[in-house]
């Protein structure tokens, strides 16, 4: 059994006038020590599921069906003070945006200290502290400075050290390296790489970057309008993608074009969720369209390693 | 504490200056009974609205004397405030003499005195009022009212508020909802018709000080309201920061997130805030004084000293240091501020760009 096991989620967020399903049938599981990249467009619903997975939903958000298990334990039926436990020991995540994660007015010791669980006395929590700074490449002066005097790596860095400073068994990166320039991107990924590997951690992996997600992760599942569309190892993702916005995505790579020949997009843009297109919802944007597209919601099929959610490979199968 | 005390100096001088005025502000009222050569309550009939009495150094003789000294004082019509000084008549200043004995803090009996004359001298550094009672004494036993009111008034409204502030800000919804309605009730009550009230309420058997806590005490349970709303609105934005989503997915439960995370971050606005309403305070009770409800005489506090002074036209004229309570109002008042200012500086490292 996995680490974490996500079955059949619905969340749903109450707007103004009503209420839309923002996260539709949601399936999927993570095993130990396995990296899964969550990749989509903006607005697919990525940064949802991660925070469905922490209970750190906002308030107008709610799930409404399903399991999310952690270890074999449902967390949908806990309380917040048995989820303060499972957060960090179990589960921890890490942001886009290091300096706005980071409380401005303590010090990164003060602030790491905090996060240390378990009966320990104040010297060994800074031993630990220390150890972590150590582990995620920092020098130790670290401790006694504020957010705003390090640098956006080493802020992320810090990030890190916060995350698994527990030792927790799953690790969500949401778009850890969306705000850092391409070398010191690099360098967190290597890190993470580096630390996967020294504590056996399972990673969800959130990006909009489908090559990094290649290079770092050995599942990529690509989301669409809150669905996740295809699961596939990462290797045959790019090399033979099976749903059409899967291929679209890596169409759009700009590695697979010459100097200035113009880079494709994908036409039309993500549905707004209070109207999504009846059927399959990337029918609009989708080539290969069908008359059936329109009208059904096309089933999970399993086809070798993948999973995929389009009418190229099977039959109707449910009502929409 | 030393490390603190660096930054601020290295911050904002003014600040690091206020902070050791306000210390030494503090130390005095704290050994008035040491300091003060005379009783608050002490009249000397025949000198009333003596000026301050100069120090020498130097007799009419040209002779030098090492230690200071007074002259005496000659009455030439006391009922108009005209004194002269009596060249003939030299007393020494002398440290550590002895005088009535009374008890210091209301603890330890003893007859020494920092400094006085001995004999018939009198020494009147800011000089004498209309009954004829020494000033400076009756400044330094005036800064125990003064300056401690400001400190209880303020800790108990402000821990309330904070209190208060930050659950209800924090959690939202119901609580928010009761707490909110409960300040709106609380705020809704007439502070003036309030204080008449409770003047009327009071058991006539307590002294004049006791009764004065009592309303400021009163008068701070009542004002945490309106803070509580300020800090609500100020917790309202800082709970969607990102940086407590992040606390939160790492596993800090809600109390250490709200005192760790949340409090701190409105600190510099509450500091600012609790150094500005200190002085508040100190005006306060010299407008309390006015429906008798401040201190009142024979205690004296700088309210109600500059009070006096102020409602009289001769006094302001003929005897300006009848006001001098008025200086230190201003004093305490501008240093509460700078210290507030360099406060908030230290308390917001974000504002630090000198590293």
């Amino acid at each position: 059994m996995g680490i974490l096991e996500v079955k059949n989620l619905i969340v749903s967020i109450q707007s103004l006038y009503k209420k839309v399903n923002i996260l539709r049938n949601i399936s999927f599981s993570i095993g130990k020590n396995e990296v899964v990249s969550l990749v989509g467009e903006s607005g697919s619903g990525k940064t949802f599921t991660a925070l469905s997975i922490m209970k750190l939903l906002p308030q107008a958000a709610k799930i409404e069906t399903g399991e999310i298990l952690i270890d074999g334990e449902n967390i949908i039926e806990k309380d917040e003070k048995k989820m303060v436990k499972i957060r960090g020991e179990k589960v921890s995540m890490i942001f886009q945006e290091p300096s706005s994660h980071l409380n401005p007015v303590f010090t990164i010791g003060n602030q790491m200290v905090e996060c240390v669980k378990g009966n320990l006395t104040k010297g060994e929590k800074k031993e630990k502290v220390i150890e972590i700074l150590k582990e995620v490449e920092l020098p130790e002066y670290i401790f006694y400075q504020y957010p705003h005097q390090l640098s956006g790596g080493m802020q992320q860095r810090v990030m890190i050290g916060m995350a698994i400073i527990n030792k927790p068994s799953l690790l969500i990166a949401d778009e850890p390296t969306t705000a850092l320039d391409v070398s010191t991107s690099f360098r967190i990924i290597n890190l993470l790489k580096k630390l996967i590997s020294t504590h056996k951690i399972s990673v969800i992996f959130i990006t909009h970057d489908i090559s990094l997600a290649v290079n770092f992760s050995d599942k990529i599942y690509v989301m669409y309008a809150g669905e996740i569309v295809e699961k596939s190892p990462s290797k045959k993702l790019i090399n033979s993608p099976l749903h059409p916005y899967s291929e679209k995505l890596i169409a759009c790579l700009p590695e697979k074009y010459k100097k200035r020949e113009k880079i494709k997009t994908i036409e039309g843009t993500v549905p707004d969720f209070s109207s999504l297109p009846s059927g399959c919802a990337f029918h609009p944007r989708c080539p290969y369209k069908k008359e059936i597209c329109e009208k059904f919601l096309p089933e999970e099929i399993k086809i070798g390693e993948s999973y995929v959610r389009c009418f190229r490979y099977g039959k109707i199968t449910k009502n929409n | 504490m030393i490390n603190f005390l660096n930054r601020l100096r290295k911050k904002n001088i003014f600040s690091f200056i206020a902070l050791i005025i306000i210390f030494f502000l503090y130390i005095f009222s704290f050994l008035a009974d040491f300091i003060s050569p005379y009783p608050f309550d002490k009249q000397f009939r025949e000198y009333s609205l003596c000026p301050p009495t100069k120090i020498h150094f130097i007799d009419k003789s040209g002779k030098f004397h090492i230690r200071p000294f007074v002259y005496g004082i000659r009455i030439i019509n006391s009922s108009v405030g005209k004194y002269r000084e009596d060249k003939d008549k030299i007393y020494p200043i002398k440290f550590f003499v002895r005088g009535n004995k009374r008890k210091i803090l209301g603890l330890f009996p003893s007859n020494f005195y920092l400094f006085g004359t001995e004999g018939d001298g009198k020494i009147f550094l800011f000089g004498t009022d209309i009954q004829g009672r020494d000033v400076f004494s009756r400044v330094l036993y005036g800064s125990r009212i003064s300056l401690s009111i400001g400190l209880i008034g303020v800790s108990i409204s402000f821990i309330l508020g904070l209190f208060f502030g930050s659950i209800s800000g924090y959690f939202g919804g119901k609580v928010d909802n009761i707490l909110m309605r409960l300040v709106e009730i609380i705020m809704m009550f007439p502070s003036f018709y309030l204080l008449l009230a409770l003047r009327a309420a009071f058991p006539t058997d307590l002294s004049t000080v006791q009764i004065y806590f009592l309303i400021v005490v009163i008068l701070s349970l009542i004002g945490w309201a309106s803070l509580a709303r300020i800090i609500r609105g100020m917790v309202l934005s800082i709970k969607e920061e990102e940086f407590i989503l992040a606390a939160k997915s790492l596993g800090i439960s809600t109390f250490r997130i709200i005192t760790k995370h949340i409090i701190p971050n409105t600190f510099s606005y509450t500091i600012t805030a609790i150094t500005l309403s200190i002085p508040g305070y100190i005006l306060g009770e010299s407008a309390l004084s006015l429906i008798g409800l401040g201190i009142q005489e024979p205690y004296p506090s700088w309210g109600n000293m500059l009070s006096v002074s102020v409602g009289n036209l001769r006094i302001l004229t003929s005897a300006p240091w009848m006001l001098l309570p008025g200086f230190f109002i201003f004093l305490t008042i501008i240093c509460f501020n700078f210290l507030g200012d360099g406060l908030r500086d230290i308390t917001d490292p974000s504002l630090n760009t000198g590293y």
